[in-house]
């Protein structure tokens, strides 16, 4: 028979808060830079009183009513740009196939992979538009320059979605391989390959969608497609045809989204089935991508 | 006593049969041929004119081999205003996505029909690209840094809302359901269950679109929007590819940088 132990009498004394020193300074610091930024930028924020106003009015001038005479011209325009965002993939697809073997630690060792990684990082980190520029030099303000500059954007992402899920695979499968007696290759070919396949062929989905978006933005600087039809109408004022414009984009765009997200859902579950806004999808993107 | 009863005569060990596949990857590698043929016509590839003009254009890539660092300080003004477009764009983007986020998930709108017509509403806005609002902003509220600003909130509000509004969908719900049941409304359920759930991958999705924010307040200026992009813009029209290859250097330190501390500290928010 044990006797339950006596709590001792007096005041429960709750257990000290833990420090939130760090947290505090965090957020201070973060607070002092936003109000730097907005003290600091040149801007009139007066303006905005007559942002609203004037956002609606040129709304208004936009789609009230869209030039629907141009709508054929602006939907061959939005096609040339997905031409471009298939062949840039088609580019970086197969540039960056053997570049994310030769980054990833299960496949090749570390004096190899750095500095595939390396390249990688640096095709990552410099936006489409400026390789654009730079490509425009040899190859001329056409579509072709365009396809280029998504191909060679694209290498650096899909490089890193490759060797990442390369590497999540499971060591199981690599290590039969070896064990009866597979090369290298083979190892890759029948370890490797089929564990990361369904997820590598949705991230190839997944930046052609990214590429469609970014092939209007190309169009802008020159490269032909929707954007160049943009920014000639922007230009001259002609608002109803910036209204269709934008309304073939949104409504392409958000089909070719649609297609891609529900062959994603198929590669990845091997279900076919229409794809949400919900949870469901986040198990199909890249981590912590939008 | 042990002997080993004699193994009956095993036929060789045959291989079990391919499983058939049929016609499916056929059709699937000619529907992809047939696309790739017809994108391929349409944006005129030209192999040889690569080969053709690059004796012409070495010289200029040439030059993007040897920035010219007496150009630093004169960017030092353009560096900050894309700093600061980046930081105020994800400041108010990220305040004002949070309303919108709670009404776009399953688990905080209750109402079928408000939540089908802001998630619809995000899609639209997430379909335009960055630079194109910058160019529309531009027309709408003229050059610099304002309509780099509301180009760049635009496209916060549609990452953010979609991705703040996908972890809510992911979150329990029980602490809400006791809040409900406690007799308070979806606003202060909502409020003191919901929202410090998410406030950790709130915080750190708010990282991610500043990374996202560098990225593009680097090249919206091409559109006359301010920052680093005008930049770039002014060399490229002289041909000052020493100029254009510095500034290129820098966007890549600047990403590089944020990227890391960005990835650092959503380290530490996973935790």
């Amino acid at each position: 028979m044990t006797t339950p132990t006596a709590i001792p009498a007096g005041k429960a004394v709750p257990p000290p808060r833990p420090s939130r020193l760090w947290v505090r300074a965090g957020w201070t610091a973060v607070l002092l830079v936003v109000l730097a930024a907005f003290w600091r930028v040149n801007i009139d924020w007066s303006q905005l009183s007559d942002f609203v106003p004037s956002l609606f009015h040129y709304l208004r001038l936009m789609f009230c009513p869209p030039a629907w005479s141009q709508t054929s011209a602006a939907f061959s325009a939005t096609i040339l740009s997905v031409q471009m965002a298939w062949i840039g993939s088609i580019l970086g697809i197969l540039i960056s196939f053997p570049l994310s073997f030769l980054a990833a630690r299960n496949v090749v060792p570390v004096w190899v992979r750095l500095p595939v990684r390396l390249v990688l990082a640096i095709l990552r980190a410099v936006p489409e538009v400026v390789i654009a520029i730079l490509i425009l030099s040899v190859t001329g303000l056409t579509a072709w320059t365009g396809a280029l500059a998504l191909g060679i954007g694209s290498i650096g992402t899909l490089g890193k979605w490759g060797y990442e899920s390369f590497e999540s695979v499971s060591g199981g499968p690599l290590e039969a391989a070896r064990a009866t007696g597979g090369s290298r290759l083979a190892v890759i070919r029948w370890g490797l390959w089929p564990q990361a396949q369904p997820e590598v062929l949705a991230f190839w989905l997944y930046r052609f969608e990214i590429s469609v978006r970014s092939s209007a933005i190309l169009g802008l600087i020159g490269a032909g497609g929707i954007g160049k039809m943009l920014s000639d109408n922007t230009q001259y004022q002609n608002w109803n045809v910036v209204g269709i414009l934008l309304i073939v984009v949104v409504v392409v765009t958000m089909i070719i989204d649609q297609i891609s997200a529900v062959l994603r859902q198929r590669l990845i579950t091997g279900r076919w089935a229409l794809v949400g806004y919900g949870a469901r999808r986040k198990a199909l993107t890249p981590t912590g991508l939008a | 006593m042990s002997d080993v009863p004699a193994q009956p005569a095993q036929p060789r060990a045959a291989r079990p049969p391919r499983p058939r596949r049929g016609a499916t990857p056929w059709v699937i590698g000619i529907v992809l041929a047939a696309i790739t043929v017809w994108a391929a016509r349409g944006v005129q590839i030209d192999i040889p004119a690569i080969w053709q003009n690059f004796s012409n254009a070495s010289g200029t890539l040439m030059q993007l081999f040897q920035p010219d660092y007496g150009f630093f300080p004169q960017t030092l003004s353009a560096i900050e205003e894309t700093l600061m477009m980046a930081v105020i764009a994800t400041a108010i983007g990220s305040l004002g996505s949070v309303p919108l986020a709670f009404l776009a998930s399953r688990a905080t709108n209750p109402s079928r029909a408000l939540l089908a017509a802001i998630r619809f509403l995000n899609n639209v806005i997430r379909a335009v690209p960055d630079l194109l609002y910058a160019a529309v902003f531009v027309a709408v509220v003229g050059t610099g840094a304002l309509s780099g600003v509301l180009a760049l909130f635009f496209f916060n509000i549609g990452i953010l809302v979609k991705l703040v509004s996908e972890s809510l969908d992911g979150l329990d719900r029980g602490p809400q359901e006791a809040a409900l049941a406690a007799g308070g409304t979806w606003f202060a359920a909502d409020r003191v269950s919901m929202l410090p759930s998410v406030a950790p991958s709130f915080a750190s999705q708010v990282l991610y679109t500043f990374e996202v924010n560098i990225r593009a307040s680097t090249v919206i200026g091409l559109v006359g929007a301010g920052g680093l992009g005008v930049l770039i813009d002014n060399v490229r029209t002289f041909y000052h590819y020493h100029y254009l290859s510095l500034i290129i250097l820098e966007i890549l330190v600047l990403v590089l940088v944020v990227e890391t501390a960005s990835s650092m500290l959503r380290k530490q928010l996973a935790r």
